[in-house]
């Protein structure tokens, strides 16, 4: 089969995603497919191939969801197809997700801008304090900032509205980790620590003024909790059958589900230290 | 059949309102900008999150709203258009004259007809950000025209037939259409949000009207 994977040139920079992605490649290639990379200028011949793979950054507003749209549109299989894009992508259409459906994971609010003394209240009266802010489009931590009281739940909830209509503030839950949870067809395919780094509070925070990521451990995909497995599980079967991946942090009270993401990273020697086969999995889900 | 609207007297539920309740019944949800990351679209990803009916839903909004996708899917469903090309940097092979449209996330009322050759690199160059972003091409045969549509109807008589059809295709209750007319024919070049200001709100109210009785 012709597979497509679309790219931008920024996926190739990191060295080890770059070698991440000459695995897909050559994965396909040793089981008798064939895989092209394929650029923004590429997506309107996206119809000549069997299946779409995409590594760009997904966000509806992105040409990785033109791309995606257009892939399922012509019927190919697209990994990842534009439904679970735009669920994936948008805190906001997350908090619905988890309150629907029951998931257990921090206590939430929608926030629109009301800063009444009874709206102001009410969120931390919810919420306790600190709480986190994010806006709907956050990525790899950034736009997601905590709130120690009102004064700086206002001043940063401004700055935040000028970008987002609406912006979602959640329970402050303290963690060393996330646990990572690789998710494709909704069966766990890897499974990894994303540590906070020493001095921050989310995976990726600003420590004396420098971006710091915490480390990611890998871990045996078996070993996972049955509870944490049916959690995932549940979530993912509510957004597609997909390939996505789970953050959720682990309390003395259970567990709690941060986010379910799409297109989850995958870079060599970090989430495919143990479990080496997801290379293989993610190439048979793209031709079945 | 809910009605979610900002328009109080035609509205069961305002758009803010709306958000913080559960949904459990259909959705019309009426704006005049349903725009990714806008209240517009907020509306309608609630609803469907809550498994409802929703006119129109996210697929039809993203449909619309991103230029390849609103021509690709009007070519299958037989609406004429003359067709598109994605560029990041200028090349021999284009044609002028041209109507460029950004396909990216930060622009509204994008577009450009250029009309000479050599303007069209700088101009591909800016609404591109300097080739991050694809720009949709398309040719230019007719004369260009801006067309409100609300409900099937149009601002223009001589789109009345085209703006019926295009609200069959994509559901989208109320847009601006950017069209040509060449020889009679209406061609679909780009679907954006209105203006407020430039919608004919009193057709609006008639159609509600008339979904009312209906329900």
């Amino acid at each position: 089969m012709k597979l497509a994977c679309f790219v931008e040139a920024y996926n190739f920079k990191d060295k080890s995603e770059r070698k991440a992605l000459s695995k897909f490649k050559s994965t396909a290639e040793s089981m008798g497919h064939t895989f092209d990379f394929i650029f923004k200028e590429d997506i309107s011949r996206v119809a000549e191939y069997n299946a779409l793979f995409i590594r760009a950054t997904t966000d509806p507003s992105n040409s990785a969801y033109v791309a995606s749209r257009l892939a399922e549109q012509s019927g190919l299989k697209v990994i990842d197809d534009p439904h679970s894009i735009r669920t994936c992508s948008n805190k906001a259409i997350l908090h619905d997700l988890f309150l629907k459906n029951n998931i257990p994971s921090p206590k939430s609010l929608l926030f629109t801008g009301d800063f009444s003394s009874v709206s102001l209240d009410n969120i931390f009266e919810t919420l306790g304090t600190p709480v986190v802010i994010k806006t709907p489009y956050t990525r790899f931590s950034s736009h997601v900032e905590k709130a120690d009281g009102i004064q700086e739940f206002i001043s940063i909830s401004k700055k935040l509205l000028r970008k987002s209509k609406v912006l979602v503030v959640q329970e402050y839950v303290m963690s060393d980790f996330d646990w990572r949870v690789g998710i494709l067809r909704n069966e766990i395919i890897y499974l990894c620590k994303y540590c906070i780094p020493d001095g921050g509070w989310k995976v990726k925070s600003k420590i004396n003024g420098k971006n710091v990521w915490g480390d990611t451990i890998a871990v045996p995909r078996e070993s996972i909790s049955p509870e944490l497995k049916e959690i995932c599980i549940n979530l993912s079967k509510c957004v597609g059958d997909g390939l996505y991946g789970l953050d959720v942090k682990e309390t003395s009270g259970g567990y709690r589900v941060i986010e379910i993401n799409d297109n989850p990273s995958i870079y060599e020697g970090y989430e495919d230290a143990i479990d080496r086969d997801i290379y293989e999995k993610i190439i048979n889900a793209l031709v079945s | 059949m809910i009605i979610v609207s900002e328009d109080e007297d035609d509205s069961d539920s305002s758009p803010l309102f709306f958000l913080g309740q559960p949904v459990r019944d259909s959705v019309l949800n009426v704006n005049h900008d349903y725009r990714y990351l806008r209240m517009g679209y907020y509306v309608s990803a609630h609803a469907e999150t809550f498994g409802v009916e929703v006119t129109p839903d996210c697929t039809e909004i993203m449909d619309a709203y991103r230029n390849p996708l609103l021509i690709e899917k009007a070519r299958r469903n037989g609406l004429p258009t003359n067709g598109y090309r994605l560029v990041t940097r200028p090349n021999e092979n284009l044609t002028i004259p041209a109507m460029l449209f950004a396909v990216n996330p930060f622009t509204n009322n994008s577009m450009k007809v250029v009309k000479s050759g050599s303007r069209l690199p700088g101009i591909i160059k800016k609404m591109s950000f300097d080739a991050r972003f694809p720009v949709s091409l398309h040719p230019v045969t007719g004369e260009v025209k801006e067309i409100i549509q609300m409900f099937g109807e149009s601002t223009s008589d001589e789109t009345s037939d085209f703006a019926r059809k295009f609200y069959e295709i994509f559901n989208i209750p109320i847009c601006k259409l950017i069209v040509q007319i060449d020889d009679g024919k209406v061609i679909l070049n780009h679907c954006e949000p209105a203006m407020e200001k430039e919608v004919k709100w009193d057709i609006v109210h008639d159609k509600l009207h008339e979904i009312r009785q209906k329900i």
